[in-house]
C-alpha cells in the first residue's frame, strides 16, 4: 500500500523562488554536487590505475609500465591458488556479514530496552572492540583458540583446528560492533510517533516491528552489512593469525606476495572482481527498475531507495 | 471484542516476562561474542602485560611492572599516532560530511547506488590500492612527476611526506565516516529544513540549528569509527610515508613480531586501550552534556 | 666446534645456551667464528666434497605409523628396495610466497601420488614464529630462516628428523652442515642461502661502493635522500657493526652504542625504510643505493643489470649470511609425505630447478651441474671464495633490548 505523497511543504517555497538568498542556494547546490563528483573521482582514480596495470606487460614491477598485455588475466584464470584464496574470502566474508548484521541489529534493538547499567557495560565493550589494535586481538585470540583447543582435546578427545570457523568468529566480533553502532545511530532520535500510532491501532509488536521499525532501520542495516562484508573481505592481520591450512584468503595471498614482488596478476584478479561487481550492480538496478514499472506507479518504488522512501 | 478487557494482571506479568525474555534473546548473541572473543583474549593480554619475555620470545609467567614503566617512558609513538589520527579524522570529516549530506538529501533515486559505489573500491585488495597511490602520487608518472616537469623543481615529492599519508588515510577510512553520517542524515525530515527557511532563518543558521543536531549521532559515531582505528594504523604510513613515521602500530608490530616481546607489547596495548577509552568517554560526555535528557544515544 | 661432530643425541638445552652465550659474550673474531661455524677454508667451500655419487642407501622402513588419511597409489620410488611407509595423499606446506618451483611441485605430486599440495603463505619469519608460539599447528613443512632454528627447537615447534629417510642430504656441501644453529643436522635440511649487501645504480653514482665505509660516506653524501634500508633489525645492524669491525651479532653495550651513533647519523639521509618496494624505487632511480638483498636483481632491476647500470656488491668488511631451511613441524599430520618431500627436494636436478627458479644459491653440490651457468657464475648469487670467507651467520638477537631500543630510535629519526 503506497504511502501518501510527501506533504507539499515544498510548495510553500516554490512561490518564494525569487528571493535574493536563492542565488546562494544554487551556489551551495553547485558546490555540493561538484564536491560529490570530485570525491568519487578521488575514490576511483587509484582503481582506474589498478585496472590499467592489470594490462601491464611486466613482472613484479609495482610502479613501472612495461607495455600492454593480457597475459596476467590468463595467469589469474589458471591459478588455482588464487581461486582457492578468493573462494575462501567469500566463504568467510558472507557468513560473517550475515551473522554480524543479525547480531548487531538485534543487540541495537535490545539495548533500547535494557537498564542504564547494562547499557553502559555493553557500550564499554563495544568501544573496546573498536579500540583494540588488530595485531593485539589477533594474537590474543589465537592464543585463546590454541589453549582452548588443547583443553577440549584433553577433555573430550576432540581435535579442533584453525580454519574458516575461527576466522569467521574473529571477524564477527568487530563487525557486530560496527553494525551495532550504525543501527544505534539510526535509532537514536528515530521518530517514535509512528510506532506509537501503530500500537494505538492494536497492531502486534511483531507487526509494528516489521512494518514500521524495520523499514526505517533498513538503510543502517544494509550499510552495516556492506561494511561488515567489506572489512572481512579485505582483512589481513586477524585473518593471518586465525587461519589454518587451506583457509588462506585473498589478502593473505597478496600480502604474502610482497616479499617476492607483487605481480600484475593481483591487479587482474581485482579487475575481474570489479567488472563482475559492476555488472551485478547494473543488472540489479535494471531488474529493480523493470519490476517497478510492472508493479506500481511512477514513484521511486522498486529501487532500494524507493523501498526505504516508501517506509516513511 | 469483549475479550480485550479480560484478565489484565496475569497478562501483564507474563507479558513482562516475555518482554524480558525477548530483550535477553536480542542481546545474547552479541554478548556471548563479546565475552568469548573480546573479554577472554583481552584478559590474556592483561596477564601477558605483567609477565616477562620468555627466552625465545613470547610470554613467561611473572608479575612485574617493568613493561608498563617502559611503555609509559616511551610516549613518542603514541603522540605521533594521535597527531596523525586527528589529522586523518578531520580530513575524513571535511571530505565526508558534504558527501554524506549530498547523498542523503540530494541524490534521490540514486542514493543506494551511490552508497554502494562507496564501498566497491574496497573489494579490490588494500595493498594494490595503496600501491596504486604510489603510482598516482609518484615522481615517475604521477602527480609529483607532473609538478616536477611544470615547476622544474626536481626534488618535489609527495610520497614520503605527511601529505601522502593523509591522502591515503582519508582514502582508506572515508566510508567509516560517510556511512554513519548518511544513516542519520537520511532520516532527516526535509520539511524541517524547509520550515526553518520559511521562518526566515539563514542558510548557515538552519544548518547549525536544524541539520547539525540531527546529524550529530552520525558525526560522533563516524569520528569515533575513524579516529580509533587510525590510532593503530601503520601500513599506509609505511607504504605512502616511506616508513618515516614511527607509530603505535609500528611499535606493536615491533614488539609482537620482531622482538617477540609479548609482555612489552601487551603493556603498550593495554595503555593504548585505557587511554583511548578515557578519551572516548570524555568525548561522549562532552557531547551529551549540552543535550539534556535527549542523549546522543549512539553510545 | 669439534665436540659437536657426530653427537647424535638431542641438543641439550644448556649446551645450546652455553654456546649461544659464549658467542654473545666474547668478542668474536671473524676467523675464530668462521672456524667455529665450519665455514673456514675457502677451498673447502666450493670444492665438491663428500658428495661422491655412488649408490644411495636404501631407505629403511622406520617405525613411523602411516597417517590415518587414506593413502593413494605410489609410495616413494627412486630409492627402490625395502618397504616404505605409505605416502599420504596430502601435504600441507607453510612457506614464503612463491618459494618453490611449480614444476617441482607438480613432479612431486605425480611421483608420490600426493593429490593435495596445500601451499599456504606467511609474509615473514616473524609471522611464522608468532603463530607457532601462539599455538597454531596443522602444517607439515615450513621454511624458516636458520637463525630461528634454536628457538624453534627449544620451543618444540619442529621435530627431529630421521636422517635415514633423507639420504639425498649427502649431496649437501659439508660447509653447510653442523652449523651452530643445528649442530647435529637433525632438525633441518638446507634450502638456499644468500647475503645482505649493497644494491647500487652505477649509472647514477660516481662510483660503486666497495665497502660499508664507502657506503656510509655515500649515504651522507651523493646518495643523500636517495638511499633505502630494509626494515629488518639484523640486516640494519650489519652495516655499522661490520664497518667498525665487530661481529654483526654483537650484543656488547659499547659496540652497540657506536653502531647507534652511525645509524642515527644516517637516518636523516634516508629516503625510506622499506623491505618490499625498494627494487621498484631503484629501478625508477628514486633510490640509488639500498642496503638490501639480491631479489630485485632478477626482477625489477634485471634490464638495468644487463646494461650494467645496476648491481649488487658484498662489502669488503664482510656481511650477513642467511640460510633458509626446510623443517618438519611437530605434529605434522602427514609425516611420510613430508619426508618424501625433504628427500625429493635434494635430488640434484630437482634442486637445480629450484635454484634456476628462485635465483638463490643452493647448498647442494651435485645440483650445481644442472644449474643454469649464468646463475652459477653470478657473484651476487654464488659468492666467490674471498667473499665467502668474510660472511658471518646471523643469530637471533631479537631479545636484546638495547638493540630494539636503538632500532626504535633509528626508525623515529628517519627522514629527519
Amino acid at each position: 500500500m503506497s504511502a501518501p505523497a510527501i506533504p507539499a511543504a515544498g510548495a510553500l517555497t516554490q512561490r518564494k523562488r525569487a528571493r535574493p538568498t536563492d542565488r546562494g542556494a544554487s551556489l551551495v547546490e553547485g558546490w555540493l554536487r561538484s564536491h560529490a563528483i570530485l570525491v568519487y573521482l578521488f575514490l576511483y582514480l587509484p582503481i582506474f590505475v589498478v585496472v590499467l596495470f592489470a594490462f601491464n606487460d611486466t613482472t613484479r614491477r609495482v610502479t613501472q609500465w612495461g607495455g600492454f598485455s593480457l597475459r596476467w588475466f590468463e595467469v589469474a584464470l589458471n591459478d588455482s591458488v588464487v581461486h582457492r584464496a578468493l573462494t575462501n574470502s567469500f566463504i568467510v566474508a558472507v557468513p560473517n556479514a550475515i551473522l554480524a548484521t543479525l547480531f548487531g541489529t538485534m543487540a541495537a534493538l535490545g539495548l533500547q530496552r535494557v537498564g542504564k547499567r547494562a547499557r553502559l557495560v555493553f557500550d564499554a565493550l563495544t568501544y573496546t572492540s573498536v579500540i583494540v589494535p588488530e595485531i593485539v586481538i589477533a594474537l590474543a585470540t589465537l592464543v585463546m583458540f590454541a589453549s582452548g583447543f588443547d583443553a577440549i582435546e584433553a577433555v573430550f578427545g576432540l581435535k579442533l583446528n584453525l580454519g574458516h570457523p575461527t576466522i569467521i568468529a574473529a571477524h564477527v566480533l568487530f563487525n557486530t560492533s560496527l553494525v551495532l553502532l550504525l543501527v544505534r545511530a539510526r535509532l537514536s532520535g528515530m521518530d517514535r510517533s509512528l510506532a506509537d500510532a501503530s500500537y494505538d491501532l492494536f497492531a502486534t509488536p511483531w507487526r509494528t516491528f516489521t512494518q514500521i521499525t524495520l523499514p526505517q532501520l533498513l538503510p543502517a542495516i544494509v550499510a552495516g552489512f556492506l561494511l561488515a562484508f567489506t572489512f572481512s573481505f579485505d582483512d589481513y592481520v586477524i585473518t593471518t593469525f586465525t587461519s589454518g591450512p587451506g583457509s588462506s584468503t585473498l589478502p593473505l595471498f597478496i600480502f604474502g606476495q610482497v616479499k617476492r614482488g607483487v605481480t600484475p596478476e593481483t591487479n587482474a584478479v581485482a579487475t575481474m572482481m570489479l567488472a563482475f561487481t559492476l555488472a551485478m550492480l547494473i543488472v540489479g538496478q535494471w531488474l529493480l527498475r523493470r519490476q517497478a514499472r510492472h508493479t506500481s506507479g511512477p514513484t521511486e518504488k522498486g529501487s532500494m531507495t524507493g523501498i526505504i522512501a516508501d517506509a516513511r | 471484542m469483549a475479550a480485550i478487557a479480560s484478565a489484565p494482571r496475569r497478562d501483564a506479568e507474563t507479558s513482562r516476562f516475555r518482554s524480558r525474555l525477548v530483550t535477553f534473546a536480542l542481546v545474547f548473541p552479541t554478548g556471548l561474542w563479546y565475552v568469548a572473543l573480546l573479554v577472554a583474549p583481552l584478559l590474556i593480554v592483561l596477564v601477558f602485560s605483567f609477565g616477562i619475555r620468555a627466552r625465545n620470545g613470547g610470554y613467561e609467567p611473572a608479575f612485574v611492572l617493568d613493561n608498563y614503566v617502559r611503555a609509559l617512558s616511551r610516549p613518542e609513538p603514541f603522540i605521533t599516532s594521535v597527531q596523525m589520527a586527528l589529522a586523518g579524522t578531520i580530513g575524513c570529516l571535511l571530505v565526508g560530511l558534504p558527501l554524506a549530506y549530498f547523498i542523503a538529501t540530494r541524490a534521490g533515486r540514486r542514493k543506494g547506488l551511490l552508497i554502494l559505489l562507496l564501498v566497491v573500491p574496497f573489494w579490490t585488495s588494500f595493498l594494490i590500492r595503496t600501491y596504486a597511490w604510489l603510482i598516482v602520487l609518484g615522481p615517475d608518472m604521477g602527480l609529483a612527476g607532473w609538478v616536477q616537469t611544470l615547476t622544474g623543481d626536481d626534488r618535489f615529492t609527495i610520497l614520503g611526506t605527511p601529505v601522502a599519508v593523509l591522502i591515503g588515510l582519508v582514502y582508506g577510512y572515508l566510508p567509516l565516516m560517510v556511512f554513519p553520517l548518511y544513516v542519520t542524515l537520511e532520516r532527516m525530515d526535509r520539511s524541517l529544513v524547509e520550515a526553518s527557511k520559511d521562518l526566515g532563518a539563514g542558510r548557515w543558521a538552519t544548518f547549525r540549528q536544524v541539520t547539525l543536531p540531527i546529524a550529530l549521532p552520525g558525526l560522533v559515531t563516524g569520528s569515533i569509527l575513524v579516529f580509533i582505528p587510525m590510532m593503530g594504523e601503520y601500513v599506509i604510513p609505511q607504504i605512502l610515508g616511506y616508513g618515516k613515521t614511527y607509530l603505535m602500530g609500528n611499535a606493536l608490530v615491533s614488539d609482537f613480531l620482531e622482538n617477540r616481546n609479548w609482555p612489552n607489547g601487551s603493556a603498550r596495548a593495554v595503555g593504548l586501550i585505557v587511554l583511548m577509552f578515557v578519551t572516548i568517554a570524555t568525548y561522549l560526555w562532552f557531547v551529551n552534556r549540552g543535550r539534556g535528557s535527549r542523549e546522543v544515544s549512539v553510545l | 666446534m669439534p665436540g659437536w661432530a657426530g653427537r647424535r643425541s638431542d641438543v641439550a638445552d644448556q649446551d645450546l645456551d652455553a654456546l649461544l652465550a659464549r658467542m654473545a659474550r666474547t668478542k668474536v673474531n671473524r676467523r675464530s667464528f668462521l672456524a667455529a661455524s665450519g665455514l673456514a677454508g675457502t677451498s673447502a667451500f666450493l670444492a665438491a666434497c663428500s658428495s661422491s655419487g655412488g649408490t644411495p642407501s636404501p631407505s629403511t622402513a622406520t617405525s613411523q605409523a602411516p597417517s590415518g588419511t587414506a593413502a593413494a597409489s605410489a609410495s616413494a620410488t627412486s630409492t627402490a628396495a625395502a618397504s616404505q611407509p605409505e605416502v599420504e595423499s596430502e601435504l600441507f606446506m607453510y612457506n614464503w610466497s612463491d618459494y618453490i618451483s611449480e614444476t617441482n611441485r607438480d613432479t612431486f605430486k605425480e611421483r608420490f601420488g600426493v593429490e593435495t599440495f596445500q601451499y599456504d603463505v606467511y609474509a615473514d619469519n616473524e609471522e611464522l614464529i608468532a603463530k607457532l608460539q601462539a599455538g597454531a599447528s596443522g602444517y607439515d613443512i615450513a621454511a624458516p630462516t636458520a637463525e630461528y632454528l634454536p628457538a624453534m627447537v627449544q620451543e618444540g615447534f619442529i621435530q627431529k628428523l630421521d636422517l635415514a629417510r633423507i639420504p639425498n642430504t649427502k649431496h649437501i656441501n659439508k660447509s653447510f652442515k653442523k652449523l651452530w644453529w643445528d649442530p647435529t643436522d637433525e632438525y633441518q635440511v638446507p634450502k638456499d642461502y644468500g647475503t645482505t649487501g649493497i644494491l647500487y645504480r652505477s649509472d647514477l653514482l660516481s662510483k660503486i661502493p666497495a665497502s660499508w665505509r664507502e657506503f656510509y660516506d655515500m649515504v651522507k653524501g651523493e646518495a643523500s635522500g636517495k638511499t633505502v634500508f630494509v626494515t629488518s633489525q639484523g640486516d640494519v645492524f650489519t652495516f655499522p657493526l661490520k664497518m667498525l669491525g665487530y661481529s654483526l651479532n654483537s650484543v656488547d653495550k659499547a659496540e652497540l652504542e657506536e653502531a647507534r651513533k652511525i645509524l642515527l647519523e644516517c637516518a636523516p639521509h634516508l629516503l625510506a625504510l622499506d623491505s618490499d618496494t625498494y627494487g621498484d624505487k631503484m629501478a625508477t632511480g628514486e633510490a640509488v643505493l639500498t642496503l638490501g638483498w639480491t631479489g630485485p636483481l632478477g626482477q625489477e632491476l634485471a634490464p638495468l643489470v644487463e646494461e650494467n647500470k645496476a648491481g649488487y656488491v658484498v662489502p669488503s668488511e664482510g656481511t650477513l649470511f642467511w640460510m633458509d631451511t626446510w623443517v618438519m613441524l611437530t605434529d605434522a599430520p602427514h609425516p611420510n609425505a613430508a619426508y618424501a618431500w625433504l628427500n625429493f627436494i635434494h635430488e640434484p636436478e630437482i634442486q637445480a630447478e629450484e635454484t634456476n627458479y628462485n635465483l638463490y644459491a643452493t647448498c647442494n653440490d651435485a645440483a650445481k651441474e644442472f644449474v643454469d651457468p649464468e646463475i652459477l657464475n653470478d657473484p651476487a648469487i654464488f659468492p666467490p671464495d674471498e667473499v665467502i670467507a668474510s660472511l658471518e651467520g646471523a643469530q637471533d638477537t631479537s631479545g636484546n633490548t638495547q638493540r630494539s631500543d636503538i632500532m626504535e630510535e633509528f626508525k623515529q629519526a628517519i627522514g629527519g
